[in-house]
């Protein structure tokens, strides 16, 4: 495995493909160009190490096991990989105040529909997130972004832009439904 | 706004966008699990606001993590027996029921010879007038979560005779049983007995059931009360699942 690049979406779909079929050497060559990224995604959710490790760890044995949600159709293999591991990190995270909220848990789904993580879908580039980001208020979009990237709870974001906990509640409510409306535009 | 029956669809788009930022919790987090469970809608807005928000993945920065971390996983995947993407396709379709899904592992697996099945009703004794030409027999691999092969059934038309050989032992604790069904092409489970915890050789099949055996059938087996399903149906969750084809 030498340095790798910015993992391509086009040569990691057979790999997700063989590590679906059961090719240990294909999780290897998976876990060498994916790694840095989900690392980088745990590490800072998470702000510790080991907890990071943990998650990583949980990470590639999920995907090891679930590779056959994957829908190379429907999301690219680093965005279904990195999502995978910014959920597990968030569901680490608020382990001590919440029950978990992993949506990869298929088999106890009550009805036929897939999972959450089995219909992924990117549809929007960075680019265009970030324009439409752009849209919101200041304290609307800095907060968004804190509560995705940084794992931040409501209370800190209350905290952080010195409103009632209620307002930051409606702001991001509003915030996402204006996001979305231009998103879809 | 923890009352499914009241939600607008604003409001359930954004308590789907609220949920993947991690920001719920209380009541407000158990009615998005709970709706992450039971309502494929929902979950599909939970998966739109994952693709929605996950280019912002792209701008954390990469940190390669410590070397050790791949030879614990590699140790972890080396242990034998993984779940298969191919049943867990397959466990989706078969699964015409529902149940928890924890009791999927208790079938797991991993060596024995020949688990058998006996029939929950008196099977009859002698063996059945042949009135067919004899048939090749018919064998389905079926497979458990962690076992695409954990058992193999081979079943004997003319004799209505059925084998199934397991790769382990399985028995299903002091509370449950194994129960054996086979879904004809109309999709009604009918019930082929109770899986001993002790090896016998063989199952006999009721003409009436054997009748629904035949090649493109699905051979299941679902976690049960002990003594098996009182409905007629199965209760529990599918644990291991098999179609019938040409040996």
């Amino acid at each position: 495995m030498s340095a790798a690049p910015a993992p391509n979406a086009l040569e990691l779909v057979p790999i997700m493909q063989a590590v679906a079929a059961g090719d240990r050497k294909a999780l290897a060559d998976l876990y060498g160009r994916t790694s840095a990224k989900l690392y980088g995604i745990c590490i800072r959710l998470l702000g510790s190490e080991p907890e990071a490790e943990d998650v990583l760890q949980d990470v590639y044995l999920t995907v090891w096991n679930k590779a056959g949600s994957f829908d190379g159709n429907k999301a690219s293999p680093i965005t279904w990989l990195a999502v995978l591991a910014r959920n597990k990190a968030i569901d680490r995270l608020r382990r001590q105040t919440a029950p978990t909220t992993t949506f990869d848990d298929a088999p106890d789904l009550a009805d036929d529909a897939p999972s959450a993580l089995e219909v992924l879908q990117q549809d929007e580039d960075q680019k265009r997130l970030n324009g439409c980001l752009d849209e919101l208020d200041d304290q609307q979009r800095d907060s968004i972004r804190s509560a995705f990237l940084d794992g931040a709870t409501y209370p800190q974001l209350a905290e952080r832009e010195r409103v009632p906990l209620g307002t930051m509640k409606s702001w991001i409510r509003r915030g996402l439904l204006r996001l979305r409306g231009c998103l879809e535009r | 706004m923890t009352d499914a029956r009241n939600l607008t669809p604003d409001d359930r788009a954004s308590l789907a966008g609220e949920f993947v930022l991690g920001l719920l919790d209380g009541e407000e987090q158990e009615l998005a699990r709970s709706l992450l469970v039971t309502d494929g809608a929902f979950r599909l807005e939970v998966a739109r606001w994952s693709g929605r928000l996950s280019p912002l993945l792209d701008e954390v920065d990469e940190v390669r993590p410590p070397e050790p971390l791949w030879g614990r996983i590699s140790e972890r995947i080396s242990e034998p027996l993984r779940p298969s993407a191919e049943i867990h396709q397959l466990r989706r379709k078969v699964t015409v029921w529902r149940g928890v899904s924890g009791a999927a592992m208790a079938m797991a697996a991993s060596l024995a010879l020949f688990l058998v099945i006996q029939p929950r009703t008196v099977a009859p004794p002698a063996p059945a007038p042949v009135r067919e030409q004899p048939a090749a027999p018919l064998v389905a691999k079926i497979g458990t979560e962690d076992a695409p092969m954990a058992m193999v059934a081979t079943w004997d038309s003319a004799n209505r005779r059925l084998m199934v050989a397991a790769a382990a032992a399985t028995p299903a604790g002091p509370e449950h049983s194994h129960e054996l069904w086979v879904i004809p092409t109309d999709g009604t489970p009918r019930s082929l007995g109770i899986m001993p915890d002790q090896p016998t050789k063989r199952m006999a099949i009721g003409e009436p059931v054997a009748r629904q055996i035949h090649e493109g059938a699905t051979l299941a087996v679902s976690l049960e009360p002990r003594g098996g399903s009182t409905t007629g149906l199965p209760t529990g969750p599918v644990i291991a699942s098999g179609k019938l084809e040409s040996a």
